[in-house]
């Protein structure tokens, strides 16, 4: 039992803390307009035929001929000032610079770590990435750097970080930082993924969604933007609860009045389940 | 008893009242059924019946290529893998993919293709995955058709979908939609497929004899059959969606 150890321990227990109070960061205009949720639209979809009047915004194109603006995938139609713009309903992550994601430590060798971050690319975290700059321990007196504790044996495979994006490209492979606040590695709860274009309906309008499953479940929860959840409730039923909510939540993603009909949804299971 | 099957064509395609052997007018569709979203570990899928057809398509992408020296650095590739099962057809058919299912992989591929963002994604491929479960006539439009099907419920940016419709002529006269038998039988079949964006042919095959004036013909006629395939594949791909907006919006009032 070292002095690092201890450290280290009281590292985590601060993190457990603070991610309580993480309300991630995201687009927070998505699947907002109550009117514009119903339109389903699909992939070749006229959107409109005004392109004077309107730009084409996210997930849309102008067609050959400028006449018309059409869907690329399909999503909710949303027209913001004058950009018309589709949501997506399906799709897969696409990393970019700042995002926070949850990975998978899949391999390691003493120059870098490679990490699966459901996107096509294994991402690259080095192990300089890992620890403060300036920091390495000196011993008790300044002596010389203690060589014990390796910077490559900091993760293993198999172990689950949560990592910030520093860099991403169509070119290469993204690269990972897990020094900054909240990232680090996860040493308990329950990973599950989802449909990663529907993360900003689990997290909702200014994070409402995911402050009532937090309160109504007594959880902790932390959202990515690569489609993965990381969840710890107080005991395995109220994770199961946890589960079974958001489940609901991707499933119902395109729908409207949701957040509310989610309130109903865990009081009355919590009441058939006889959780308190 | 073994089952015997008659290999002999019949010597007429039309019945004497007029209709085909099944009973179809010359401009009718067979009855078409299509899924979306039916295989659960695929980033896509879809599933379509199509007369006695009946066919799976899973996609997977982007993702890395394997083997690697195929990945191109300025685009993404896009792969289509058709195979027939070995019970899809009436004699066991041999489960290695013979020359005919690389052919009809390959002009899918090319029909796929311009739907694509494929420079957006350089180094990565899509995989389209078609299984064919049984099969009678037009396998290839229906593959294209529920390919696209596929891929829109995969969330890849494509800029329309694409269908594709057989015609061709039997006994002299010009029909849609070959069945089976029509296809043997018959005299010419011309496969083709829209792309919708921009309504261009994205395939066009053709085997047997007719002159230019048919030609002509030919196409109107299936211009005619693709949109209205094109309705019922726009009508599956919402369906997923629509039925859990009903769904909830029943459950509340």
């Amino acid at each position: 039992m070292s002095f690092k150890d201890e450290e280290q321990r009281l590292k985590d227990d601060n993190q457990e803390e603070e991610a309580v109070n993480t309300e991630e960061d995201s687009d927070p205009d998505e699947f907002e307009d109550e009117e514009t949720t119903r339109n389903l639209v699909v992939p070749g979809e006229i959107l409109t035929t005004d392109t004077k009047t309107y730009l084409p915004g996210r997930g849309t194109i102008l067609s050959q001929d400028r006449s018309k603006i059409i869907s690329l995938n399909i999503g909710l139609k949303q027209t913001k000032k004058n950009y018309i713009n589709v949501i997506p309903l399906r799709g897969f992550y696409t990393p970019r610079p700042g995002d926070k994601v949850l990975a998978l430590v899949i391999d390691k060798n003493p120059v870098k770590y490679r990490c699966d971050i459901n996107a096509k690319d294994d991402a690259i975290l080095k192990p300089k990435n890992t620890m403060k700059r300036g920091r390495i321990s000196r011993g008790m007196r300044g002596g010389p750097p203690d060589r014990d504790n390796s910077n490559a044996e900091m993760y293993d495979i198999g172990d689950i970080l949560i990592a910030k994006i520093v860099s991403a490209d169509r070119l290469n492979a993204p690269e990972l930082t897990t020094v900054g606040k909240y990232l680090g590695k996860k040493n308990n709860g329950i990973v599950i993924s989802i449909d990663p274009p529907k993360i900003p309906r689990v997290i909702g309008r200014d994070g409402s969604m995911i402050k009532n499953l937090k309160n109504l479940t007594k959880s902790t929860i932390f959202v990515t933007q690569n489609g993965r959840i990381w969840l710890k409730g107080e005991d395995i039923a109220h994770e199961r609860l946890l589960i079974d909510a958001i489940r609901k939540i991707e499933r119902e993603a395109h729908t409207v009045g949701l957040t509310d009909r989610m309130v109903d949804y865990i009081e009355n299971e919590k009441k058939k389940r006889g959780l308190k | 008893m073994p089952l015997v099957i008659n290999d002999e064509y019949p010597e007429k395609l039309f019945r004497d009242d007029g209709k085909r052997l099944d009973g179809r007018d010359k401009t009718e569709l067979r009855p078409i059924k299509m899924e979306v979203g039916v295989i659960e570990n695929a980033d896509g899928s879809a599933y379509l019946e199509w007369g006695n057809n009946k066919i799976y398509a899973a996609v997977y992408g982007p993702r890395e290529v394997h083997p690697h020296h195929l990945a191109k650095p300025d685009s993404g590739i896009l792969r289509v893998f058709y195979r027939m099962t070995t019970y899809s057809v009436f004699e066991r058919k041999r489960p290695a993919p013979g020359r005919r299912e690389k052919e009809i992989s390959m002009v899918i591929t090319d029909c796929l293709k311009p739907l694509l963002f494929l420079e957006l994604y350089p180094g990565t491929s899509f995989e389209v995955f078609i299984e064919v479960m049984d099969a009678d006539g037009g396998t290839r439009c229906a593959a294209t058709t529920v390919a696209a099907l596929a891929l829109a419920d995969a969330g890849i940016p494509m800029k329309s979908l694409v269908t594709a419709v057989a015609v061709g002529k039997i006994d002299n006269e010009l029909v849609v939609d070959l069945s089976g038998i029509e296809d043997k039988a018959g005299q010419a079949d011309l496969p083709c497929a829209i792309t919708w964006f921009n309504e261009e042919l994205s395939l066009l095959q053709f085997d047997g004899d007719m002159n230019l004036e048919e030609m002509e013909e030919f196409l109107s006629l299936a211009k005619s059959a693709l949109s209205d395939i094109y309705e019922i594949q726009l009508a599956a791909l919402k369906k997923k969606y629509i039925d859990i907006q009903e769904e909830v919006s029943g459950g509340n009032s």
